[in-house]
């Protein structure tokens, strides 16, 4: 296991360092790029909107960064890039100026500025419906200082804020869209945008077709493709089974159990895309049998990481030390995943008063791979002495039951977010009411420590207090981690351009077909 | 005639006012509400109870379901909690895809089953039979998904005939639409093809040690008129029975085929609404199903009556 640990770091660190991954090495560098067609891509549900203010659904973002353009961006490092903003600063911890870019302009036709900027601002913060409230809490007001340049507010220190302004909170809607359409841009973003793709149709249930922005401000590389067309195909072997016959050229995840058979197949590629994911589960810390922290750890120091990853995940990703991934510049890789050792396991037993063992119930979304992973887990604790019972739940109940705590032992698979504030504060902070925080923890240190991650604003001191919340997370156990999944991406060889970011989100400007 | 079609109608309004009740009560007392569901990254709490406000969720269930009584009764189906789309316009775009795959399916199953059938019952007990129940028994048998995606690695990924998934309406685009509803048809038509086969071929066996059958040979009638004028007609009646019943059932509930096939009908439409927990929309498809099975069990027996004159005179 530790070897393909490895080698899943260098495959991180070589992909972060190549610029421009060509789908097809060799042949890529060799040919220059080429206007024309039409890329057809298979996704597994179908989107929900095409409001970036409204949406709490992962499929949508896949659109909006073709179509909408955040203020700042991500590179293949996560690290920050300029987008709609040229250039940023602070000048103290609770101001941030962003310098827009100028001659930028709508799909409408309208300007983009800063007048737009603040309106986008306001209605995430004010619109009712807006899923955004959250990640734009630190936000107080944002003021126009000029045409192009605004000023934001905080209410507090907010180290993370840039980087969610990478995605949807950062992502700017045509305020005469947004006026003129009303509730109707759900369902039609034709105009809204600035990206390098415009909105074309949304047939629902059947596709979604972007065309090139041929007004794109950015005259470097594409947009090349004359259209995107997505699909969904909610089967996963069908989904693939396309992809075979060439029916579409792009699909959005490869299930572990198909990687092996996808990489013989010549007819696909296949590109290992790491993730900002983990996946976890909670530990009810309101009532027994998880109020007792040796029992947290009892069931902690059962389980085999390195298995479950080999036989459930087929090691299409890598054992967890906490909730901050190997893409992240934060994650420690000096600290150990928690390794299984039975003997400390039955001491721990012991310790919280329950020598014989104890049985408790784990609640787990009704998915194959779930309820594979649940079912390891249940032999492994076994072989401890804990039992377990297997409750198997809809999304909907699963959030209802965790945002209730009712529940003792709780899957929670977070998508993840590129700044480490967004994989780890909204969990451990001491919060009253419902709030992610589904184990109920509340502990002083861990609350200081995670004040201060966002309070200083220096990389290498915040990675320090990371690794020091890590450790604390490790002994404290609110959540129990198990991996942090690769998310495998399958092409026609004809695409050519593909840039991965782990972030996930297929940003097709420089995608062109051979 | 007309007082048996006014007579049933009359009597679909409690079972209408029954479902609706029965599946308003059951989502609510389902854990998950709609808020939980569309805004699960969102953790500000007070954003969720003032969305639920104005969606009416926070009053008693009795309430709600009074409010949407009210507003079916002026016609307004209501809008779908997670997309603000009018249900009715959703629920009517999903019908299409839907009505075309069960009368497609429908058509392929009696072009197998009739033949099968008959063939099964005139050589009753020989190696046709034989042939034609092992036919059916395996059409029962075999599960809609695997059925589905043996017929996809088949005609779609090795001979490359068919489309493997998606939906064109072959209203508009004709050849092209039947095209993409062909593999569906198929899978959902040869399990039908199974049941009718098997329920035609024992109705047919009644028919055929019946007297007039025997008195119309007697007569010196050729015995294939024989089978289509005396036993077939009066061996339809189980036949129908079964088909008004499935017809129903491809409508609203042929979930598995249209995910396989990424077919967008009404079956998928449910059950992506009931996971999250979308209630106008799930009303609305509900409704609609039942006033599908109900439309289609009367016009199966408005169709007893022509079939058999004897049904229409009691």
């Amino acid at each position: 296991m530790s070897v393909s640990r490895r080698e899943f770091l260098k495959t991180c660190a070589v992909m972060s360092s190549v610029p421009m991954v060509g789908l097809a090495p060799g042949v890529a560098a060799a040919q220059a790029p080429k206007k024309g067609g039409t890329l057809r891509v298979g996704f597994y549900i179908e989107a929900a909107t095409m409001d970036p203010h409204l949406s709490g659904s992962k499929v949508d973002r896949q659109v909006y960064h073709n179509i909408y353009e955040p203020l700042v961006t991500l590179d293949t490092k996560l690290g920050i890039r300029p987008g709609l903003a040229e250039s940023w600063s602070q000048p103290d911890p609770r101001t941030l100026v962003f310098k827009l870019r100028r001659g930028v302009r709508f799909h409408d036709g309208t300007d983009f500025t800063a007048e737009a900027a603040k309106f986008n601002f306001d209605r995430m913060k004010t619109e009712p419906k807006s899923v955004r409230k959250g990640e734009v809490a630190s936000i107080d007001s944002v003021d126009v200082v000029d045409s192009h340049t605004i000023k934001i507010n905080l209410k507090r220190p907010d180290a993370a804020l840039l980087a969610t302004l990478t995605d949807r909170a950062g992502m700017m809607i045509s305020p005469k869209v947004v006026q003129e359409r009303g509730a109707e841009l759900q369902r039609n973003a034709k105009g809204a945008g600035t990206g390098p793709f415009e909105f074309v149709e949304w047939v629902k249930d059947a596709h979604l077709v972007i065309k090139r922005n041929e007004g794109y401000w950015n005259r470097q590389g594409g947009p090349y493709l004359d259209r995107v067309r997505y699909r969904p195909i909610l089967d996963d072997t069908v989904k693939l089974q396309s992809l075979q016959s060439g029916e579409i050229d792009v699909m959005d995840y490869v299930q572990p159990r198909d990687v092996a058979a996808v990489k013989a197949d010549k007819n696909v590629v296949v590109l290992d895309v790491p993730s900002l994911a983990a996946f976890a589960y909670q530990l009810n810390h309101q009532k027994p049998p998880f109020n007792n922290k040796a029992l947290r750890q009892a069931v902690a120091y059962s389980l085999d990481l390195e298995q479950i990853v080999k036989g459930v995940w087929l090691n299409v990703g890598v054992p967890a030390n906490g909730p901050i991934p190997p893409t992240s510049w934060a994650y420690d890789k000096s600290i150990p995943y928690i390794k299984r050792d039975l003997a400390k396991a039955k001491a721990r037993l012991a310790e919280g008063g329950k020598p014989g063992g104890f049985e408790f119930t784990m609640t787990t979304a009704n998915i194959p791979i779930n309820v594979q992973e649940a079912e390891v887990i249940q032999a492994q604790l076994r072989e401890a002495g804990i039992t377990t019972k297997i409750k198997l739940v809809d999304a909907a109940t699963q959030l209802s039951d965790g945002n209730s705590r009712n529940f003792e032992m709780i899957s929670y698979q977070w998508s993840g977010r590129p700044d480490p504030d967004g994989n780890i504060y909204q969990f451990f902070r001491t919060t009253p009411g419902t709030s992610l925080n589904w184990s109920g923890i509340s502990n002083p240190k861990l609350d200081e420590l995670l004040d201060k991650t966002r309070e200083v604003s220096n990389q290498a001191e915040r990675k320090k207090l990371y690794s020091e919340l890590i450790r604390l997370l490790q002994d404290e156990l609110p959540m129990v981690y198990t991996v942090h999944p690769v998310e495998p991406k399958a092409f026609s060889p004809r695409v050519q351009g593909y840039e991965p970011i782990p972030d996930g989100m297929m940003r097709f400007k420089d995608v062109w077909l051979k | 005639m007309g007082r048996l079609i006014a007579h049933r109608l009359l009597a679909t309004i409690p079972v209408l006012l029954l479902v609706t009740a029965g599946v308003f009560a059951l989502l609510h007392l389902t854990p998950g509400d709609p808020i939980d569901a569309m805004m699960a990254e969102s953790v500000d709490a007070t954003a969720k109870d003032a969305l639920r406000r104005e969606l009416g969720l926070d009053r008693p269930i009795p309430v709600q379901y009074a409010a949407w009584m009210g507003r079916l009764l002026r016609g307004d189906l209501g809008r779908s909690i997670r997309n603000g789309e009018p249900v009715i316009e959703n629920v009517s775009r999903r019908i299409r895809p839907s009505l075309e795959l069960a009368l497609l399916a429908m058509a392929i199953s009696l072009t197998i089953a009739f033949p099968v059938a008959i063939a099964s019952a005139v050589h009753h007990n020989t190696g046709v039979d034989r042939l034609g129940t092992t036919f059916a028994l395996f059409g029962i048998c075999m599960p809609n998904f695997l059925l589905a995606l043996l017929l996809i690695f088949l005609f779609g990924v090795t001979l490359r005939w068919l489309p493997i998934s998606g939906y064109v309406d072959p209203l508009e685009e004709g050849w092209a639409g039947v095209r993409s509803l062909v593999l569906p048809a198929v899978t959902l038509g040869l399990a039908l093809a199974a049941v009718v086969t098997r329920t035609l071929r024992s109705s047919l066996l009644d028919a055929l040690a019946e007297d007039y059958v025997r008195t119309a040979r007697a007569k010196g009638l050729a015995e294939s008129h024989v089978i289509r004028r005396h036993v077939l007609k009066n061996a339809l009646i189980p036949v129908v029975t079964v088909l008004g019943l499935q017809l129903g059932t491809l409508i609203g509930g042929a979930v598995i085929t249209e995910y396989v096939f990424a077919l967008p009908g009404v079956g998928r439409l449910v059950v992506d609404a009931v996971f999250a927990r979308d209630y106008p929309l799930v009303q609305g498809v509900i409704l609609l199903i039942a006033v599908g099975f109900i439309a289609s069990n009367l016009l199966v027996d408005v169709l007893y009556g022509w079939i058999d004159p004897r049904i229409r005179l009691r």
